[in-house]
């Protein structure tokens, strides 16, 4: 999902502009930096790049875009830019690099471009455009090279008729913004992708969406499909086959942040509630039932498989977790050992044999730092590396020597929800994977745990339809001194995930454990305010972590339980269901934690999607 | 004067009772229909007639509309939500729109499909006149809707589901435009408790140039009751809509249908038929030697091996057990008191029901939600949801 921002001062000739509402009293701001920021308002439609251009009359067209987060496109100060355009790019085919980053230029740059939507009908005009330089693999990059030839062919051509006449020519949906060199317009095309136009006092905007702008103005125009707009210092006219129209004018009366997130309070939330669809996609053509196998993109040399001596997963908070899962699976079922290493801390130790070692990389956005210097420190010593992640063209991706992604689509919020589930499902695939190419398990045992990982997304769902009780158990006792989270086997990185969530979104003191370790030391900490929460699903031992959650309720403990549906332990407190799909019930539990974490959190008003100190992406060591 | 932009509400926030099991864990208009939720039709629809502002009304199990929705990027619109609480009514419902309105308007129903033509239509009725405009359509059990009285020009009156015999088979279409006087006009209509929309129009009809009507004779789908999902269904399935790309067909002896709607992540097995006018959602798995015809089959679901399935709505998540036989012949069916006959449902397994192996399910059965049976059972009514069925 791209967005798009374009912004043209009204009355011209001032490189500065005062914002109409601008909260610190006025304060001039450059044209680059309000582009900027609309692109950060932006950010949530998911970006892997980001560019601007900016036009002056003296300067000409400045263009800077790269791969990577918003905040660091290092913006040029143009003295004289009086309009220019932004883009966030979310690639979904075709890496995220500098080069395919928006805008995109003609030959002799003298037009640049952003688009949102997909050409259909590149490759014939590319062949078209054979003369051309291309320098990307989008599919957009046509469109500033048609707008060049249009304007060659005809001497009495502006940008304006360009674009009608290149217009024509596209198939698909898209939304364009275009600028030329010596022209102090922005000519925007509609067709199928959503553009809105802003009106300000001092200052026109046109957008994939009014969040980019709304902290400027409120009085929008909503384009529809076939409309042309100019946007001048004199404001906007709006064409429809050519002939002005008047589309009306709109005044924006809800809140950004609600816009944004499609009525949910947080992307978190939100984000839980997409579990379902999200795990349709990561196991959507990779489970061969039937076959009692996997269709992984992952591949490994002949015969590396079956001498692996070690499976090494690098990976750092929630990702460990679903490494410390995956570990207890690629030993069940892979029957190869498996370590779980904190990225930062990885060294590759003595008494491994390189050529027989696996070292797995789990990492959502694919850039976590640590994690990376793990994997370089892997390839380094000679193992083989492979990357579970879930962003396309991610750095990650480069380094490793295959890649299985997740799908879970993008995450928002930075507390990581969804992505830990397809994490583990993918996981869980790769173990079966591995299993099967290894002998270690039977067409009939893979047939099992397919089954239990195609009914996950089901079983997610019935627990969502349970959030009103987590809602009620949050409320009843969030307002505890401390948190503790048990389990047993799978059931442990599930205690240290449910306790992360919510210590990340609610500041709340909470810690898990091995239920076994609880009365090694953490029993001390028990008192009646500090409920316990623990994973009692079937194949976690659940029976004896009920034993060690029993001996904090003597304490005075409440307790909190995840409970398969063939178990039922009456002296829990509160007792949420998880249906029956085997090794996967503890991913399934887990997202009652989430809900919990998000109500605690939620009940308490904390910023839930940015956390104080935290960022999504930790791209530094 | 400039053309003044209309906003679309749409009704979302109902339960849809009658619709049970389907509707206990999901509202109505989201019940998926050739494999999009039926309120998506509508949103369509909406989107289609050029109009890019909708607000949702939503209330019952609300999470499941917006995470479909979001913000409507999706679909080239704007889409805002109001909640509706408690289920006061239609005209409640409306009035939950009030401070989101500030213009012409029209209300659609979130589960009624419509023609993108009609929506046009009486969005521009109402962009030019101040008057309400009511669409009108045909029905042949017209004491079902709420019968309308026209003068080829104006609405005359509005009964709601008469129990008397009437003289015309024009019927509301539940497609609406107001401006925001209607707001006032609600509020002042308080019949039995509840806000009803149609009462404060049929209180409107007295006055002069009181509810314009629009006739309509286009696409008109509306699900009321269980069966009406599968005719509704089939007339959704757009017969070149078949997609199978990514679905796992294990092998060349499996037939399906041209009008047949697949999702793409579908596992097929080996000699499977899937016959006409069936939607078969995401991640559903149909096993070897199974028969499925004229169904729905929800996401998740799982169809057993030589498993026959026709004329049936199977939900989100179920288990049907190897060789289930799933087919009814016209039967009689008693929904919320009213007795239904000639009906053609084989039957309705809800939500992450479990159907054992071998069992029978016939004229109609209609199984809740949770429900587990035994091997071999044959079911022939309702069954409360969560219960299990023994064999005995």
């Amino acid at each position: 999902m791209c967005g798009i921002i374009g912004y043209v001062q009204a009355n011209g000739g001032h490189a500065t502009t005062t914002t109409a509402t601008a909260s610190d009293g006025g304060v001039m701001k450059a044209t680059g930096d309000i582009i900027h920021e609309g692109l950060q308002n932006l950010e949530y439609r998911g970006y892997d790049s980001a560019g601007i251009v900016l036009v002056g009359e003296f300067s000409g067209l400045t263009i800077t875009k790269q791969s990577g987060e918003v905040n660091e496109l290092d913006v040029p100060d143009v003295a004289d830019a009086t309009h220019g355009v932004g883009h966030t790019r979310w690639s979904t085919h075709g890496p995220p690099t500098d080069a395919n980053a928006h805008p995109h230029t003609d030959c002799i740059g003298d037009v640049a471009v952003v688009h949102n939507g997909i050409v259909e009908n590149h490759e014939a005009l590319k062949a078209e455009l054979a003369d051309h330089k291309f320098t990307s693999d989008t599919d957009s990059e046509v469109i500033p090279h048609l707008i060049e030839e249009a304007l060659a062919v005809d001497p009495d051509a502006d940008l304006l008729t360009a674009i009608q006449r290149v217009e024509a020519r596209l198939e698909g949906s898209y939304g364009i913004c275009a600028v030329r060199e010596g022209d102090d317009r922005i000519v925007v095309a509609r067709h199928g992708s959503p553009l809105v136009v802003g009106r300000g006092d001092d200052a026109s905007f046109v957008a994939s969406d009014v969040t980019a702008f709304l902290e400027h103005t409120r009085d929008v125009t909503y384009l529809e499909d076939g409309d042309v707009a100019v946007l001048d210092t004199d404001g906007v006219e709006i064409l429809s086959n050519g002939e002005p129209v008047d589309r009306g004018v709109e005044r924006v009366t809800w809140e950004a942040d609600a816009a944004e997130k499609g009525g949910y309070n947080h992307y978190m939330r939100k984000e839980i509630h997409e579990q379902p669809e999200s795990l349709r996609q990561t196991i959507a053509g990779r489970l061969a039932v039937d076959a009692g196998n996997v269709d992984l993109d992952i591949s490994f040399p002949p015969g590396f498989l079956a001498d692996v001596e070690e499976i090494q997963i690098v990976a750092c908070g929630t990702s460990n977790y679903a490494g410390q899962y995956a570990a207890q699976l690629f030993e069940e079922l892979a029957g190869v050992r498996a370590t779980v290493e904190i990225s930062s801390e990885y060294m590759f130790g003595a008494g491994r044999s390189p050529d027989q070692t696996l070292v797995v990389a789990v990492t959502q956005s694919g850039e976590t730092a640590d994690t990376l210097g793990a994997i370089r420190r892997a390839n380094a010593a000679g193992a083989r590396t492979v990357a579970v992640t879930n962003t396309l063209g991610s750095t990650v991706t480069r380094e490793v020597d295959s890649t299985e992604f997740i799908r879970a689509g993008p995450e928002i919020g930075v507390a990581a929800t969804k992505t830990f589930a397809s994490q583990v499902a993918t996981l869980a695939m790769l173990a079966v994977g591995i299993g099967r190419e290894r002998g270690t398990i039977s067409a009939a045992g893979a047939r099992d745990v397919l089954e239990d990982l195609r009914g996950l997304p089901g079983a997610v769902q019935q627990v969502l339809d349970n959030e009103d009780r987590v809602r009620e158990a949050a409320t009843e006792y969030g307002d505890s001194e401390a948190f503790f989270f048990v389990g047993r086997q799978l059931g442990v990185p599930v205690a240290l995930e449910g306790a992360l969530k919510l210590k990340e979104i609610s500041y709340d003191h909470a810690e898990g454990f091995a239920a076994g370790e609880l009365k090694h030391g953490p029993l001390a900490l028990i008192t009646p305010e500090t409920p316990v929460l623990a994973v009692l699903t079937t194949g976690a031992r659940p029976d004896e972590t009920m034993n060690n959650v029993t001996e904090a309720q003597t304490r005075g403990a409440s307790a909190i339980g995840c409970v398969s549906t063939d178990c039922e332990y009456s002296s829990l407190d509160v007792a949420f269901n998880v249906p029956d799909v085997g090794i996967v019930e503890p991913i399934v539990a887990n997202v009652y934690l989430q809900m919990f974490a998000y109500h605690v959190a939620n009940n308490k008003g904390r910023a839930i999607d940015k956390p104080r100190n935290l960022a999504k992406s930790v791209t530094v060591e | 004067m400039s053309e003044e932009l209309v906003t679309a509400v749409i009704l979302a926030a109902g339960e849809g009772r009658r619709l049970e099991p389907l509707t206990n864990r999901r509202p109505k208009p989201m019940i998926p229909v050739a494999n999009r939720p039926l309120l998506e039709y509508v949103v369509e629809a909406v989107a289609e007639a050029g109009l890019d502002h909708i607000t949702l009304v939503v209330g019952y199990h609300q999470e499941r509309i917006r995470n479909h929705f979001g913000d409507g990027d999706d679909w080239g619109v704007t889409i805002e939500y109001v909640e509706q609480a408690t289920q006061l009514g239609t005209g409640h419902a409306v009035l939950q729109a009030e401070p989101v309105i500030d213009g012409p308007f029209i209300v659609l129903n979130g589960d009624r499909v419509v023609e993108p033509a009609l929506v046009k239509r009486v969005a521009e009725a109402t962009r030019e006149g101040e008057h309400p405009t009511m669409a009108i359509t045909t029905a042949e059990t017209p004491r079902e809707y709420g019968v309308v009285g026209f003068d080829g020009e104006h609405v005359t009156e509005i009964v709601e589901k008469p129990d008397w015999p009437v003289e015309t088979n024009r019927i509301n279409a539940g497609v609406y435009g107001f401006s925001p006087a209607i707001f006032e006009a609600i509020r002042n209509t308080n019949t039995n408790g509840e806000l009803a929309l149609t009462a404060a129009l049929d209180e409107l009809t007295d006055k002069t140039d009181g509810v314009n009507g629009i006739t309509y004779t286009g696409r008109w789908l509306d699900v009321s009751n269980l069966w009406d999902l599968l005719t509704v269904n089939a007339g959704l399935i757009d017969t070149e809509a078949t997609v199978v790309n990514e679905s796992r067909v294990d092998s060349a002896s499996v037939s399906i249908a041209a009008d047949v709607v697949m999702a793409d992540s579908v596992r097929v097995g080996p000699s499977v038929t899937i016959g006409g006018n069936t939607a078969v959602g995401q991640n559903v798995t149909v096993e070897a030697n199974a028969v499925v015809e004229n169904t729905i089959v929800f996401p998740d679901a799982v169809i057993g091996a030589g498993a026959v399935v026709r004329d049936a709505v199977v939900a989100n998540n179920a288990r049907i057990g190897s060789n289930v036989t799933i087919e009814g012949t016209p039967s009689t069916i008693v929904i919320e008191d009213t007795v239904h006959h000639d009906i053609e449902l084989g039957g309705v397994v809800g939500d992450n029901a479990d159907i054992g192996p071998g069992a029978t399910l016939t004229t109609g059965a209609i199984v809740g939600d949770d429900v587990e049976t035994d091997a071999g059972v044959i079911i022939d009514s309702r069954v409360a949801a969560g219960a299990t069925v023994r064999r005995g």
